[in-house]
């Protein structure tokens, strides 16, 4: 024990390093998933646009695939089984264009008609579909300023400037709803650019905790998105509402660190073990427990297979940056003082 | 252990949702079918049967299931009047019908619980309809009070129309169908319906702005002209304008030209068709025979118990024949831009499997927490107070009448997790001996109201109330559920669970 204190006390900055080096990769693999596809994630029928018709059925995905590849050229079959393995029902998804074709051809190969009560359709248009999508990144990036806002307040002193991260949060909610995505890209581009650079030096010169936190959770993000990438993970609304469950995660073990270390009576390192010990339950009992539950429903298939995925990545994601990223900063800061 | 006031308000307030949940006297012990919906314009719905009663015996024959009453009735027929007595929890009605009531109300199953499910789970259809023109909210209220007309005369009541706002700016028409829907929900949603004024077999005028180039809806146009008292109350009379053009004006008077006079009125009423079905009828002035008239006015009455019941029912009474009359001449064409099916039967499989993933990740948590602390009190209560907390939650949610859909219980899910972080650190803290317990409790609901205020704005973006900045407006119907439920979940916990909680972990300690 007391030959890693000295071992921690010595190399804590220089672990920054095993971060850093996974964020500055996540975020080159983000990039250039962005030039290759237009967009930093792959998006399902329920952000792009198309159909997806569930059908209660013992036919096998295979004989069905067989017979749709004659009519339609992209489309995707899922077999959703019960827990003994016995199938239940088959997804199909497709493009928006296809919609029609894919009901028609369905009933052909089923030779019954699809109604309301032997299966489930949702059809969306792409350009409603990408709207929403929108809407939801606008919403999502508006949650994750207005919480940084939020442990800036608590974290800080100076009523002026708080008052002006208050109402400049404000300000930023009436660009994100009326001109962020909507208007030219360039100019509200650099909108959002001199936004992110005030809260960004303000945090830093007034909050270095407060930054730490935010810098936590924005990188458990980052390399989280980079790795439903790579494992290739097509992205729901769901998958949306995960990224916001694991936002609030993230900040809940940092802000117990900061409060710990910056309140502490006793040793920085004494504090920093004391809430490893409280911080590491809390994230290890969400991990067990989310999965067990996805063992237990994961052959159901269902959008909570994706929220429960994107949470175990996550929270993993968050062990790192939360001990490493946010611990070093913290006791760097608490040291310098 | 003492009870301390903290406890005592968190057994008081799961208690309430317990109550909330089960209905206070349990409903699952209540017997019959719910009425969800009635005609308005039944012989049932003047005869006092109404929305939310419970239907308890037809002839004597005690209601229990959807069969019992398909039983009861199936020897109506069609246009052959039966005598029925009809007994609800509230009232008994006899009167003589036919088949034609299968069709003016609709019944539901009491359920077990006072829990209402969203579309997702208990199945039903979801529409967003897209003008082809850019629609302002005048328009987008005529475009919903024509198409609920005309779902009307297709028998379905039990549908919800919403506005939706784009990013863009543009107005969508929200429906929401519970339960089975029609097969050609698609054609009677995204076409305007086809609107027919009829004298005996001779079309007089049809919906469009050839025939009938303004329907007077507001000022001098459209007003009620005076109120009286009637037997059981007041009743009050309206008159409204229609301008028609020449060739239907001409039309028309040749038509009523050959009718006789029979007292005041002609011989023949104008009845109004949608979609080939009737819906309303008039009777024709005897000024207006023969009469090239452009301008005519319709008039007709309302009733109600007091004054404003009357002007209300009045009002309403005028709205459905403006309605009905500007059927199919709405100068848009209609676009599903989102529809959603949900078959009944696959959402019951998604509520099996949220309790199951309930139940396990319960279990998970229970063990992990005694592995850690090796405190059987400790474990326990933890998990007491978590699965409170869901109680709670559910009993609000019953309470504000919140329909729980997929994301909601996702957003039970997370205000749970953050539940017992926020449980835990408590613990921990409890246990630190350096300082006073009061001061570590202190310490821990410090962190415990930071982690809640920042989730509290974070989620404030998703429900829908920062519209008037742009945000969230038409993805907050798909995400609000997650907001409503996270936001109830954490708020109760940061206030009741949570101080309850901080009382049992010190006398844990002491």
């Amino acid at each position: 024990m007391k030959n890693f204190e000295n071992w921690y006390n010595k190399n804590y900055k220089k672990i920054l390093i095993i971060p850093a080096i996974v964020l500055t990769l996540s975020i080159l693999y983000l990039a250039f998933f962005y030039i290759q596809t237009g967009d930093i994630i792959n998006k399902d029928v329920s952000l792009t646009g198309g159909t997806s018709i569930t059908i209660l059925t013992q036919i096998s995905a295979q004989d069905l695939e067989n017979h749709l590849s004659q009519e339609i050229q992209d489309f995707e079959i899922k077999t959703i089984s019960d827990n003994s393995g016995a199938q239940l029902e088959l997804i199909i998804t497709a493009k928006d264009q296809d919609a029609e074709t894919l009901k028609a051809s369905l009933e052909k190969f089923l030779e019954y008609e699809l109604t309301s009560e032997n299966s489930s359709q949702e059809t969306t248009s792409a350009s409603l579909s990408q709207d929403f999508y929108k809407q939801l990144i606008v919403a999502v990036i508006l949650a994750f300023f207005w919480m940084a806002a939020v442990v800036f307040l608590i974290f800080s002193k100076g009523n002026k400037v708080k008052i002006q991260v208050v109402i400049l949060n404000i300000l930023f909610g009436f660009f994100l709803g009326n001109f962020f995505l909507t208007s030219n890209p360039i100019l509200s581009g650099i909108a959002f650019i001199a936004f992110i650079s005030y809260f960004i030096r303000t945090y830093i010169k007034k909050s270095v905790p407060a930054f730490a936190v935010m810098l936590c959770a924005f990188t458990s993000i980052t390399m989280t998105l980079a790795l439903i990438d790579i494992i290739g993970m097509q992205m729901s609304t769901a998958g949306i509402v995960a990224f916001l469950m694991l936002i609030g995660y993230s900040v809940d073990t940092d802000i117990l660190l900061t409060t710990r270390l910056l309140k502490r009576k006793e040793s920085v390192n004494k504090a920093l073990f004391s809430a490893f010990k409280t911080g590491t339950t809390m994230t290890i009992t969400s991990i067990i427990a989310i999965t067990t539950a996805l063992i237990a429903i994961y052959s159901f298939e269902s959008v909570l297979n994706q929220i429960f995925t994107i949470l175990l990545i996550g929270l993993g994601f968050d062990l790192l940056n939360t001990w490493i990223t946010n611990a070093s900063i913290i006791k760097w800061y608490v040291q310098s003082k | 252990m003492k009870i301390t006031f903290r406890i005592w308000i968190l057994l008081v307030v799961v208690l309430l949702s317990l109550i909330s949940i089960l209905g206070l006297p349990p409903q699952i012990l209540e017997s019959g079918l719910l009425i969800t919906s009635v005609n308005q314009d039944s012989t049932l719905f003047q005869d006092g049967l109404r929305e939310s009663m419970v239907l308890k015996e037809i002839n004597g024959q005690e209601i229990l299931s959807l069969e019992d009453y398909a039983t009861a009735l199936e020897y109506l027929k069609q246009n052959q009047t039966q005598k029925l007595t009809i007994q609800t929890d509230s009232i008994e009605i006899i009167n003589l019908y036919d088949n034609s009531i299968i069709n003016d109300i609709s019944l539901e199953e009491i359920s077990a619980t006072k829990i209402k499910t969203g579309l997702d789970l208990r199945g039903g259809a979801r529409a967003f309809i897209k003008a082809d023109v850019p629609l302002n909210d005048a328009e987008l209220n005529d475009l919903i009070a024509v198409s609920e007309q005309r779902l009307n005369v297709y028998g379905l009541s039990d549908v919800k129309f919403f506005k939706v706002s784009t990013s863009s700016g543009e107005n969508l028409m929200g429906i929401e169908i519970a339960g089975t829907s029609p097969d050609d929900l698609e054609d009677l949603i995204a076409k305007q319906g086809h609107f027919e004024a009829k004298i005996g077999n001779d079309t007089v005028f049809i919906g469009g702005d050839k025939d009938i180039t303004h329907v007077g809806r507001t000022g001098t146009d459209a007003m009620i002209t005076d109120c009286f008292e009637v037997e059981g109350g007041e009743a009050c009379n309206f008159q409204f304008t229609i301008f028609l053009s020449e060739e239907a004006a001409q039309l028309h008077a040749d038509i009523t030209d050959n009718l006789t006079i029979n007292g005041s009125y002609l011989s023949k009423k104008l009845d109004f068709f949608i979609d080939g079905k009737p819906t309303s009828s008039l009777n024709i002035g005897t000024s207006l025979k023969g009469q090239v008239a452009t301008q005519i006015s319709i008039s007709g009455s309302g009733q109600g118990a007091t004054r404003n019941e009357a002007i209300e029912a009045t009002k309403a009474e005028m709205k459905q024949l403006q309605t009905i009359l500007i059927t199919g001449s709405l100068p848009f064409k209609l676009e599903i831009v989102k529809i959603d099916k949900i078959s009944p039967n696959l959402g019951d499989q998604f509520t099996k499997q949220i309790l199951l993933a309930g139940l396990f990740a319960i279990i998970a948590v229970s063990i992990v927490v005694f592995i850690r602390y090796r405190k059987i009190k400790a474990s326990l209560a933890l998990v007491t107070v978590s699965l409170s907390e869901v109680l709670i939650i559910l009993g609000t949610a019953a309470l504000i009448g919140w329909n729980l859909d997929l994301p909601s219980i996702a957003g039970i899910i997370a205000a749970i997790g953050t539940g017992i972080d926020s449980q835990l650190i408590i613990l921990d803290e409890a246990q630190d001996k350096r300082e006073s317990i009061k001061a570590r409790i202190k310490k821990a609901l410090f962190i415990i109201v930071t982690a809640f205020t920042t989730t509290f704005v974070a989620m404030i973006p998703l429900t829908g109330f920062l519209g008037f900045m742009g945000i969230g407006a038409a993805s907050a119907g798909l995400l609000k559920g997650f907001a409503v439920t996270t936001l109830i979940g954490i708020t109760t916990g940061v206030l009741i669970s949570r101080p309850a909680f901080a009382d049992i972990a010190r006398q844990l300690e002491e």
